[in-house]
């Protein structure tokens, strides 16, 4: 049975992948924090606790 | 994807597919590599929780899609009747945890109005039309399924027009969210759902027999119906309940490790802004995105932010599982076109947007939201049911199966 894909195709995806995943995590403050940059403020826990909604929206009652 | 269907027929499996199955490996040393290094601990064990999950969905056959279009066309309910006992186990364990008073986690809880309503039933009708919901979306790209990755490419466009959007809808009727466990503690938010989530299985039942006289309790089967037990853990497929248990600890365990539920559409609306402020666009300037949460995502590392960790992880346990069953990319033996490919961009806008402003999918919004004894999480149930009949319905139009 021939393979239902090609494989230089699904390591392309998956380094094209990769490269985007690097290229934003490169231009991130936890990344700069990790360097050394320690003003860089790092979100390692992203979390809005008076949010109504697990997006963040806030609350219908505290609309104006 | 229907677990009965597809069990009906057995026939002779070649062994793993190894390229795959390194490739998915590699990707998740990679990965987990890059998550270890740079970021936390906790971090790397949602990774691997994500993968679990992506083995499961994907060797489980776990689709919501097609258990909702199961009840409505071919009267069967066994699909419908393993989401719910999930529903019920989730909140037997989720509940007394959201209520022990700890202040390190929060539940999927949302506001119950006018955008929940049109949300969900925008998404019920795409999850008809796209093929899939949140999770089933991703496990079938994770497995190779071309038209579920348009799908996946609209529902990530959909999203991001529906974050614009958020805000003007949030103005309209609606009240802050409803929590059983604030209402009626936790022994009562636990009966309550027990209670819905038992009224549904009744009318599923009512459904199954009326048209065949008896019900196929295939949700209730333990071991794999071909081949040992051994074999069908790596190379599927799953009885259902090997997957209530993986989906049920896992997305406890999310909630336990993470603060908060398992969630995976929020991930898509962060991709497609990072993508769009990539090209320029400055996505501070809507609403959406100046808000805390969404504002902290946008600008620090995908590596940083839990449903995108996650759904990298469920991606490559999807694809390592297709993998193990040599299943990889069967499904796109046909390059989707036409009307099916129509299917898959408008199913995904409605995906999209329909997740939004439904604060989630089938996953954050009713899966994660039974679990946490959110009153939201059933208006989307009702709502995304009534969508998905519609787009049943549609269905025949777009050159698709019923």
């Amino acid at each position: 049975m021939t393979a239902a894909y090609q494989r230089h195709r699904l390591v392309g995806v998956l380094l094209a992948v990769l490269v985007m995943i690097l290229i934003d995590h490169l231009h991130s403050p936890t990344f700069a924090f990790n360097m050394g940059n320690g003003r860089a403020e790092s979100a390692l826990v992203q979390r809005d606790a008076s949010a109504c909604a697990p997006c963040g929206a806030p609350c219908p009652s505290t609309r104006e | 994807m229907n677990q009965a269907n597809t069990m009906a027929a057995p026939t002779a499996r070649p062994g793993p597919d190894r390229f795959v199955v390194g490739l998915a490996l590699v990707g998740l040393v990679v990965l987990g590599s890059l998550v270890w290094a740079e970021t936390a601990p906790f971090l790397l064990a949602l990774l691997a929780i994500g993968t679990l999950l992506g083995v499961a969905l994907y060797h489980g056959a776990f689709g919501f899609t097609a258990g909702w279009r199961n009840l409505v066309t071919q009267k069967r309910g066994a699909g419908m009747r393993a989401q719910l006992l999930l529903f019920a186990l989730t909140a037997l364990i989720m509940i007394p945890i959201l209520g022990s008073g700890r202040d390190d986690v929060i539940g999927a809880v949302a506001p119950v109005g006018t955008s929940l309503v049109v949300g969900s039933f925008l998404f019920g009708i795409g999850m008809q039309l796209g093929g899939g919901c949140g999770s089933g979306t991703l496990f079938t790209v994770g497995a190779g399924n071309l038209r579920m990755l348009v799908t996946l490419l609209f529902f990530i466009i959909g999203a991001v027009v529906g974050s614009l959007h958020l805000p003007w809808w949030l103005d309209l009727p609606a009240v802050d969210p409803i929590s059983l466990i604030d209402g009626v503690g936790v022994p009562g938010a636990i009966a309550v759902q027990w209670l819905g989530l038992g009224a549904v299985a009744l009318w599923v039942n009512r459904v199954e027999r009326r048209a065949h006289g008896h019900l196929e309790h295939g949700e209730l089967r333990l071991r794999p119906a071909e081949g040992g037990a051994l074999k069908a853990l790596f190379t599927g497929r799953w009885p259902f309940l090997w997957a209530i248990a993986v989906l049920a600890v896992g997305n406890a365990l999310t909630l336990v490790i993470g603060g908060s539920p398992w969630g995976i559409t929020f991930a898509f609306n962060l991709w497609g802004a990072k993508a769009l402020q990539g090209l320029g666009v400055d996505m501070g300037h809507f609403e959406f995105w100046s808000w805390a949460y969404p504002a902290q995502a946008l600008s620090d590392s995908v590596l940083v932010n839990i449903p995108s960790v996650m759904n990298f992880g469920l991606l490559l346990g999807a694809m390592l599982a297709a993998g193990m069953a040599s299943r990889f990319n069967e499904a796109s033996r046909r390059t989707p076109s036409g009307r099916s490919f129509l299917a898959a961009v408008v199913g995904g806008l409605l995906l999209g947007y329909g997740a939004r402003l439904g604060f989630g999918c089938n996953i954050g919004a009713l899966f994660s939201g039974l679990a946490s004894a959110s009153v939201h999480a059933w208006v989307w149930f009702a709502c995304a049911f009534a969508g998905s009949w519609i787009g049943i319905r549609l269905r025949p139009w777009f050159r698709l199966a019923n």
